[in-house]
């Protein structure tokens, strides 16, 4: 464009047009709503460097020297919450996956008799969301002998998961291009090939959308383990940092260091899954229409 | 490898009959469907049944349970916290559907006023970061918010001269309720936001740009463009904040237990009690499957509602 030595003084004298303002004023509020919605996680990550007597002194602003044990002291309570958080998620989401996917290819590709019976009856349990069976499922779990153990905490997470994921995999691989699948069966290929090596790795998007779904799910779901789980190593990160906080209600650096910790797998997925996230919520309303 | 004979043979098999073309059913169909169902159906359908036979019971699992016919509902009907517990509902759906909408969308329709892409993305990611904390972990979080001692907002009251402002909010029963619903506070870290958000972006430019031609401004492009479109989402929405609001319980579970004073209880937390700590599990399965049959049917009515509108909308 212009030469060099003018171009950064001209940026910086550019007139402020309409459309610039208006730029800027959106961002100015933009901004403001996004500092009170993060306030809270800035003002933990904020106390979780302060010793106690730091945060006794001056409770709102920064203060100095950082206090990096707190992570360690939090690390030490909470690893057991994010291993069984993350065994408990990492099953949710294999079989969730297997299984939604399975039924979601012969949903969508096959026609047969009771086909829309069997979609109506899987989709009907969207509307019954967990907390409206608590009770039942616990006498369930009960009797057969499941609860406190690792079963409990996946079977009724899968449940509602794999609901989710027929749903959405059924959506999906209905809408891949026909073609495909007609080429393949010309081709002579089995269901179960086909199923394996056409289907998978084109709903691979799709795929990473309920793997998310899934862990998120686990580190939401809290009456369940509340109500069915005493071991402590058992607790997920929901109820474990909850207990957590009951042991450490003064301290708080630490304890503030124990939530980002229990909050970092999540936060992590969620960056990198994002726009698979994004991708879920848009075949959510591509379904709706 | 076998999809490269697409080309060539795809129209070969445009069989007359189009419906008909994934003929021959396999019997491994049904067997593929096997492990789903028998999973939905035994930890889905059978405790929900099982529920709805034992509220006519005076349940006690492991034991016999006599039979009560409706005294179980007799009861729940003079149940008057039990119905307290929907009015706070209410109140909590009236939120839910106004104010949380209403911020989510401006923040929405300033998100798509910013000229440049790449802020448009980068302020979509900063505003919904807070979901990738665990939703208990904001729970704790506005509770030491709002602690009387040491809370960050009676300490700002303080600081900006308004001491007199200062208050037990989640100890005192008029502001209880109210400090829950302001919880994640100003509510844009949600689905709201990305429908909202999502929708504005599928509207194609064109008919942005048409209106700006004809000199329509931004408000009244909002209002004659932006809104119509979007309202194809408030079903979604509508039926989201409904399952959202009917669940609504472990806040008020994790910090008030309901209180003070019943201030807070909801449907889901006076459940919770009634069974594991006043042991009437019969009862417990009562209000359980009252709540199922108002979800279904409020989520049902919504559905239903939707699609008789959608032909008369859609054009």
């Amino acid at each position: 464009m212009a030469g060099a030595p003018t171009l950064p003084a001209r940026v910086r004298t550019r007139p402020i047009t309409p459309r610039r303002l208006t730029d800027l004023v959106a961002a100015a509020v933009l901004s403001c709503l996004a500092f009170v919605g993060l306030f809270p996680y800035l003002y933990m990550l904020e106390t979780a460097v302060k010793s106690d007597s730091q945060f006794n002194s001056n409770e709102a602003t920064p203060t100095w020297p950082l206090h990096f044990g707190n992570f360690a002291t939090a690390w030490r309570e909470v690893a057991p919450y994010l291993l069984s958080s993350i065994i408990v998620a990492a099953c949710v989401m294999f079989g969730c996956i297997l299984l939604g996917s399975v039924s979601g290819f012969v949903l969508a590709r096959y026609r047969f008799p009771g086909r829309n019976f069997f979609f109506g009856l899987i989709a009907l349990l969207l509307m019954v969301p967990n907390t409206a069976s608590l009770i039942p499922l616990f006498v369930l779990m009960r009797d057969l002998g499941l609860l406190n153990s690792y079963p409990d905490l996946i079977i009724p997470q899968l449940t509602i998961q794999t609901v989710f994921s027929v749903v959405l995999m059924k959506t999906y691989i209905e809408h891949l291009p026909e073609e495909l699948f007609d080429a393949a069966q010309i081709d002579g290929a089995s269901p179960a090939r086909t199923y394996w090596s056409i289907t998978l790795p084109l709903a691979r998007p799709i795929i990473g959308t309920v793997a998310l779904f899934s862990v998120i799910s686990v580190w939401s779901d809290y009456f369940w383990p509340e109500l069915t789980i005493v071991t402590n190593s058992l607790r997920t990160v929901p109820v474990g940092v909850q207990f957590f906080q009951g042991q450490l209600t003064t301290s708080y650096g630490p304890l503030f260091a124990g939530y980002l910790i229990a909050s970092l797998p999540l936060l992590i997925l969620f960056v990198a899954l994002a726009k698979n996230f994004l991708a879920g919520i848009e075949g959510g309303l591509a379904l709706d229409r | 490898m076998t999809l490269h004979p697409a080309g060539r043979s795809a129209s070969a098999d445009r069989s007359p009959v189009p419906g008909r073309r994934r003929h021959r059913i396999p019997g491994g169909i049904y067997l593929a469907l096997v492990p789903t169902l028998g999973l939905i159906g035994f930890f889905g359908y059978y405790p929900d049944i099982n529920g709805l036979i034992h509220s006519l019971t005076n349940w006690e699992p492991g034991f016999s349970s006599p039979f009560v016919g409706l005294g179980n509902y007799r009861a729940m009907w003079h149940d008057s916290l039990w119905w307290e517990s929907f009015v706070h509902l209410g109140i909590i759906f009236v939120v839910a559907v106004t104010a949380m909408w209403v911020i989510p969308l401006a923040a929405a329709e300033l998100l798509i006023t910013l000229s440049r892409p790449r802020w448009r993305l980068f302020f979509r990611y900063l505003l919904i970061v807070p979901l990738a904390f665990s939703p208990v972990i904001q729970v704790l979080t506005w509770q030491f918010i709002y602690d009387p001692n040491v809370g960050v907002l009676n300490d700002f009251l303080g600081k900006v001269g308004l001491s007199v402002l200062e208050n037990n909010w989640l100890g005192d029963p008029n502001t209880a309720l109210w400090a829950l619903i302001f919880i994640n506070f100003p509510w844009v870290a949600g689905l709201p936001f990305l429908i909202f958000s999502i929708g504005l972006q599928n509207i194609p430019g064109e008919i942005f740009d048409a209106a700006a031609i004809d000199g329509a401004g931004r408000w009244k492009r909002f209002l004659a463009i932006d809104l119509p479109l979007l309202l194809r989402q408030v079903k979604l929405l509508f039926f989201l904040a409904v399952v959202f609001v009917l669940q609504y319980g472990f806040a008020p579970y994790i910090a008030t237990q309901g209180g003070p004073d019943n201030a807070t209880t909801v449907p889901v937390l006076r459940i919770v009690g009634v069974a594991f700590d006043a042991g009437e599990w019969g009862y417990a399965a009562a209000l359980s499957t009252t709540l199922l049959l108002i979800m279904m049917l409020m989520s049902g009515l919504t559905l239903l509602a939707g699609r008789r509108r959608a032909p008369g909308g859609a054009r």
